[in-house]
């Protein structure tokens, strides 16, 4: 394993990244335009969840962290697809790089996207929309690091999955609502039916949420059980990664 | 260079060989893509790959590169077997694909830096080598310009740069004129003539015959149906199987004619007719023929035996070489 190949990947996707930066440009100020209208309706919400004091920031910045992470799932599938789409996958696979050197150079630049978005929106949360970090900085910056892995390996596993990029699209557009929705991103989770309550500790965004809320308002509450259902959760992408992921596969990408 | 297709050896190849294939066998479910290929390559040798579609040439190209694994059989790069070490295989060789791959939303700077990296170049080793490789492929004054901004054969020609960077002892050429204009060409012909020149073995598969005569490679293999059919200098091709013909040019279809074994149509108006003397008796013998059996004769040529005539020779007696060009 060669750190130097693995550095050169991620500093060829990043300049790709760069030549056309609107995509993540856009998952970073689409979430803070949304904040300001969802904040007065998150405040409402966290008094009913009995956060008396909350501002609604404590709900708004990491439910749009999470929703909007997401995307990032298909960033990495989008890396690979672009690969065969422009011909090089085959010269990728032919070059002095290993197939370990790819799959982490390729997943490395999504997970420093990841850093970047949550690092943007947790830090403008305090000036822009009053966040109130009573918890741990520190914890709040492990449920992130842990999140983050699970939509990287997960991205993994989706292209494992899907032959062609719009079946990637569908699986992540879908993903993002339902997993968005029933991790108490999009609406409290003190607010959502009965019916999705009960189900959403068996999505991985919903401990992600939990993680963030108890980082938040501390309350003694830990991350530690959020942060190992979230690894837990990778491990499962990982897995079905390795079990599905054909390196010499064919892939259709429209770019 | 050999290519003797039926050596059941498996040796490790000598010291001098830069590529060593044994025994390569390949299957696709019920196709037989290799059969029994054997092939040997030393430093500084063009070996020109022919074949009708579908004859095997880019799987061969693959398992050479290590992106297929033959179902039996082995091949070695410098003495390293590839599909037991391919990653360390893989520094010695280049391969640039039959289809055109660079990233073309960088700059042909970054396109160049990024397989110059991955082999391994560094700081200012690594920039000497870009600039002096794209001095050699005439893409100095692109280095800044986007990978699509570049024109077919500007891209074509950064294809092929893009492998050359390390300086690597094998290259893999896999039809690498496809689609560019005549300069272009005749650029990357001259680059590829350098390349064995200053020692590195070259394997170029390409479906144009006169690139093959222009190259001056060290040795032709003919590949059809999977197997080497025929290997050797295109001196000794074409003195041993090389045969003279005429062709018949016509305003419109031929006439019906009875005309000797091996007459193959070219095109819809035109027909080959093998020179079993010498082309000029043969031109004489169909004209007296062609008299009064209707057809409007254009033109007629006297064709030496060539690297044409021998593929023909060879891909025609085959199932599927008769529906290919080389």
């Amino acid at each position: 394993m060669s750190f130097g190949r693995i550095a050169a990947i991620v500093r060829q996707d990043l300049k790709i990244l760069r030549a056309d930066s609107m995509p993540a440009v856009m998952l970073i100020v689409m979430p803070l335009l949304l904040m300001p209208f969802l904040k007065p309706a998150f405040n409402v919400a966290l008094h009913i969840e009995g956060h008396q004091g909350a501002t609604g920031a404590e709900q708004v910045v990491p439910g749009m962290a999470i929703t909007f992470g997401f995307f990032l799932v298909g960033n990495v599938s989008l890396g690979f697809y672009r690969e065969h789409a422009w011909k090089t996958w085959e010269r990728l696979l032919a070059s002095p790089a290993g197939t370990g050197e790819i799959m982490i150079g390729k997943m490395a630049t999504p997970l420093l996207q990841a850093v970047a978005q949550f690092g943007v929106l947790f830090g403008l949360g305090g000036p822009l929309m009053g966040l109130h970090v009573k918890g741990s900085w520190l914890a709040l910056c492990a449920v992130g690091a842990a999140f983050g892995l699970y939509l990287v390996t997960t991205g993994l596993a989706v292209t494992a999955l899907c032959r062609t990029v719009l079946q990637a699209n569908a699986v992540v557009n879908i993903g993002f609502l339902l997993l968005a929705g029933l991790a108490g991103a999009l609406v409290p989770y003190s607010l959502l039916p009965g019916w999705a309550q009960d189900i959403s500790p068996v999505v991985p965004s919903y401990w992600a949420m939990q993680g963030y809320k108890h980082a938040i308002f501390g309350e003694g509450a830990t991350v530690v059980g959020p942060i190992l259902f979230l690894l837990g959760f990778s491990i499962l992408s990982v897995l079905v990664a390795l079990v599905r992921f054909r390196i010499k596969d064919t892939k259709v990408g429209l770019v | 260079m050999t290519g003797t297709g039926n050596t059941n050896v498996t040796v490790h190849p000598s010291d001098d060989i830069c590529l060593g294939i044994r025994g390569v066998h390949k299957s696709y479910d019920t196709v037989q893509a290799l059969s029994d290929i054997d092939l040997d390559v030393r430093g500084g040798e063009i070996v020109a790959l022919l074949g009708p579609n579908g004859a095997g040439k880019t799987t061969l190209v693959s398992i050479i590169a290590g992106l297929r694994k033959p179902d039996r059989g082995h091949v070695w790069v410098n003495g390293i077997d590839v599909a037991s070490r391919p990653q360390i295989a893989r520094r010695q060789l280049g391969l640039a694909p039959q289809e055109t791959g660079i990233y073309p939303t960088v700059s042909v700077r970054d396109n160049l830096r990024f397989f110059g990296e991955l082999a391994g170049l560094r700081r200012q080793c690594l920039r000497t080598r870009i600039t002096e490789v794209a001095e050699a492929f005439s893409l100095t004054a692109l280095l800044d310009r986007k990978g699509q901004n570049l024109s077919g054969g500007e891209a074509r020609r950064l294809h092929t740069a893009m492998i050359v960077l390390h300086s690597p002892s094998l290259l893999l050429l896999d039809e690498p004129t496809t689609g560019v204009d005549v300069q272009t060409r005749n650029r990357l012909l001259e680059l590829v003539r350098c390349l064995a020149e200053e020692g590195s073995a070259v394997i170029y598969s390409t479906h144009y015959l006169p690139e093959v005569e222009q190259l001056d490679v060290s040795t032709v293999a003919i590949l059809v149906d999977g197997k080497i059919i025929a290997s050797g200098s295109l001196a000794h091709l074409i003195s041993t199987l090389g045969s003279a013909s005429v062709e018949l040019r016509f305003s419109g279809r031929p006439p019906e004619l009875y005309l000797p074994d091996g007459t193959v149509p070219v095109g819809n108006d035109a027909l080959r007719v093998p020179a079993k003397d010498s082309p000029a008796v043969t031109a004489a013998s169909l004209l007296q023929r062609l008299d009064g059996a209707g057809g409007e004769l254009r033109e007629i040529k006297l064709l030496q035996p060539s690297l044409e005539s021998v593929f023909l020779a060879i891909t025609s007696n085959t199932p599927s070489g008769s529906e290919g060009s080389p």
